[in-house]
């Protein structure tokens, strides 16, 4: 255990050394929002759950409540590649550390996977532990489910992380992932009868599985069965956490990701797109932009999240936008292509706009050294953001045609539009946080180590100001009733997005010059001994 | 006296990525008490060799033997006898010049006060007690390589592992450093280490081995090496870049 303990000393004593210098009223101020939300929800809970005249209600909703804290745990931090804090293995390997040691530390991290759902059952178990009518002990029932969550979690993201190391496995491997994680929507939702009707079978289907073995635990009912039903599941999770950890821990991700020799044929093809930009600018903007999208195609988490955006996006949406009623009739039908688009136009960001130094950090000295004013640096990687996104949103609208999805000009144009203006607000801001947040992000790991939850929070707080506009350009629409008030709203808003761009790419330059030393400090620091 | 097993022992050693041998049957033997120098010209298969023997890279096909010991199945055994200088990015950048040294000793397994005192004292050794308190991120490349190599002697190793570790040291340091060495050697140690410098490692090692294209092209002591001539001559030989220099019209 001296060793453990000396990992997590090193690792407080990394955060206590690096936080004072990064931003830390804003990561505070966006986990207040984010996980205040889930206490909340774990407050209610523990209320709902300690009255003694709910217990009809927690018969009919444990099981499913229990499966969708199984779901958001084990699906959501795989399908928004953010999957935690982790051990930095590649750097730990080399100490005489047994590797149950650093198991026993990667289980207690997979905690940083889905904080949300470890409050919510919390809550619950103080509310069991609160109500009259049920067992003391029937908390305590809430214990093997939570370990089993844990383990499997370290087995799956092991797993996930070593497929999507292969290079050429890794895209099919994810867009299998996602079709999985849409289709139990899909079902629900286009499937015979009624959501509820879906609900009854499922709970009376689910006692051999750990959250129905749980739930009838917490009810007294078939204690010994359930109880050997969910130690089974958890020492099953364990057994296979263990097993796909220990696969990790020899593996060799840079062998997995080995370019093989192209043919020339193929060659050509490449070196064909990456010199598009030639034929649009002029260097240095032509040099700078196709460096950038050289570099961010043969990057493993830009292809993954730019992958995620018409993928995730269009199966998350699809069952919505189908409904019961069909597409022609769901408002989210009409609107698809817009929602889509803008969703993936989100999921881009985060490798498009947030950090636009932190993948090429080496670049970002030479920036500085390069005789290229530095605007035009944030540009040309502005523009680059904005061929991916272009690229994307083409991708969608390919496949909502093949989807027969309605599509016309005017729901085209408005899908452009929408995320143009909504992209031109996002760069503005993306660029100021580029320079005062600047920190290093390793562009070959396919998953992202911070909280899936911080992700969602930044979500939360930053778009829905930089929707606005687009916001009201729809409130036009639906007050005038009118196409061209809707794009006469939406060009006003594109205007005002380029003079707030202009004036946030100049604070930007002139940030970076102020800063510039302590910008290549953040990109060039590495992280502890766990990634978070 | 029973005869000591080579410090390292490798036979027929391959590691392939995509469909490159970066390594390609590397057989060589390290005999206990040796200073070893490991050279080739860039992208030869030094640093592909080090990570393995290091266990961070598992061979495709091979044998490593470190101590005695087969690597990776008695990888444990191993790690606790060997002190690593590798490449820097295995560095905890955020953490204090003091902090890693003693965060690397207790991995060893060393009590924490025990390794907090000897971290002090390495640091004095390595003339970087006055930035014990600065974050390795805002160390200059010689002083990462000065750290690295305190943090490797904290738990007394038999094996030293080293990949480049002179580059970046001014000279001043480079003496330190190559004193500590040498001093290490005398007391029993094996030091295996790759680097660019051949005048160090003419003045340090004496062994040495050459390898090109993934193959040791030449092994042997320093001596048989060099012959009468010097090991740069050696190098060049052995790795067949002794072409005419071109010069371009344009430069």
């Amino acid at each position: 255990m001296n060793q453990a303990r000396a990992i997590l000393w090193a690792q407080w004593r990394t955060v206590r050394n690096f936080y004072p210098r990064g931003g830390v009223a804003w990561t505070a101020l966006i986990g207040a929002g984010w996980y205040g939300f889930w206490l909340l929800a774990a407050i209610s809970t523990a209320r709902l759950a300690a009255s003694p005249a709910n217990l009809g209600l927690m018969k009919a909703a444990l099981t499913g409540g229990l499966l969708l804290v199984f779901l958001y745990w084990q699906v959501v931090p795989l399908l928004m590649a953010a999957t935690g804090a982790s051990l930095e293995l590649r750097k730990l390997q080399v100490y005489p550390i047994p590797a149950a040691e650093l198991f026993s530390i990667e289980v207690m991290l997979r905690v940083t996977a889905a904080v949300e759902m470890l409050l919510i059952v919390i809550g619950l178990a103080l509310g069991l532990f609160m109500n009259p009518a049920v067992p003391k002990w029937a908390a305590l029932t809430l214990a093997p489910y939570i370990f089993f969550n844990l383990f499997l979690a370290v087995g799956l993201r092991d797993l996930v992380a070593r497929i999507l190391a292969h290079k050429r496995i890794r895209e099919v491997a994810f867009l299998l992932l996602v079709i999985c994680a849409g289709l139990p929507q899909l079902l629900m939702l286009r499937g015979p009868g009624s959501a509820k009707g879906w609900w009854t079978a499922f709970g009376d289907a689910s006692l051999g599985w750990p959250w129905g073995a749980t739930a009838n635990l917490i009810q007294n009912r078939l204690v010994p069965q359930s109880l050997a039903i969910v130690l089974l599941w958890a020492l099953a999770a364990a057994i296979f956490g263990y097993w796909q950890f220990k696969t990790s821990l020899s593996f060799d991700a840079q062998a997995a990701s080995a370019t093989e020799v192209r043919s020339s044929r193929q060659d050509g093809l490449v070196e064909r797109f990456f010199r598009l930009p030639s034929l649009l600018f002029r260097d240095p903007l032509a040099a700078l932009i196709e460096k950038e999208i050289r570099f961010l195609v043969r990057s493993p988490r830009f292809r993954l999240v730019f992958l995620m955006g018409f993928t995730f996006g269009l199966v998350i949406w699809l069952p919505l936008a189908l409904g019961k009623s069909g597409l022609a009739k769901s408002a989210l039908g009409t609107n698809y292509l817009t929602v889509v688009s803008v969703y993936s136009l989100l999921l881009l960001s985060e490798v498009c706009f947030w950090n636009s130094f932190g993948f090429d950090r080496s670049a970002a000295q030479f920036y500085f050294l390069a005789p290229v004013p530095f605007w035009r640096v944030l540009v040309g990687k502005n523009l680059s953001a904005v061929f991916f996104i272009l690229v994307e949103i083409t991708a969608v609208t390919v496949v909502c045609a093949c989807l027969g999805m309605p599509l016309n000009p005017v729901r085209l144009a408005e899908a452009y539009s929408v995320a143009g203006v909504l992209t031109i607000f996002l760069l503005g801001a993306g660029n100021l946080l580029s320079v005062h947040q600047a920190r290093a992000v390793n562009p070959a790991t396919s998953f992202r180590t911070g909280a899936a939850g911080r992700v969602q929070a930044m979500l939360f707080v930053i778009y829905p100001i930089a929707s606005i506009p687009a916001g009201l350009a729809y409130l036009a629409r639906w007050a005038f009733d009118s196409e061209v008030a809707f794009f006469l709203v939406l060009a006003f808003d594109a205007v005002v997005a380029i003079i707030v761009y202009r004036i946030a790419l100049q604070s930007a330059v002139e940030a970076a010059e102020r800063i510039k030393e302590s910008m290549i400090t953040a990109l060039s620091a590495s992280d502890g001994p766990i990634a978070s | 006296m029973p005869e000591l097993p080579p410090a390292v022992e490798v036979q027929n050693l391959r590691k392939v990525y995509g469909s490159k041998a970066a390594v390609d049957g590397l057989s060589l033997t390290v005999a206990q008490g040796s200073f070893f120098g490991f050279l080739g010209p860039n992208g030869a298969g030094k640093t592909t060799t080090i990570k393995m023997l290091m266990g961070l890279a598992p061979p495709t096909s091979g044998t490593i033997r470190l101590l005695g010991l087969a690597m990776p199945e008695q990888g444990l055994e191993i790690k606790k006898m060997i002190g690593l200088v590798p490449d820097e990015s295995l560095l905890f950048d955020h953490l204090t010049g003091g902090e890693f040294v003693e965060f690397v000793g207790r991995m060893y397994g060393l009590e924490q006060k025990i390794a907090r005192d000897r971290s002090v004292e390495l640091l004095e050794l390595f003339e970087l007690d006055g930035s014990r308190k600065k974050l390795i991120a805002e160390y200059s490349k010689g002083m990462r390589k000065r750290v690295a190599m305190a943090a490797a002697l904290i738990h007394r190793p038999r094996l030293f592992l080293m990949d480049e570790p002179f580059e970046g040291v001014d000279a001043v340091g480079a003496r330190m450093m190559k004193d500590i060495l040498l001093e290490q050697v005398r007391h029993g140690a094996t030091i295996f280490l790759t680097s660019h410098v051949l005048e160090v490692v003419e003045r340090l090692c004496d062994h040495v081995a050459i390898i090109n294209e993934g193959k040791v092209v030449i092994q042997g002591s320093m001596d048989e090496l060099r012959g009468a001539t010097t090991l740069e001559d050696a190098f060049v030989r052995a790795v067949g870049v002794d072409r005419a220099t071109e010069t371009l019209d344009w430069l």
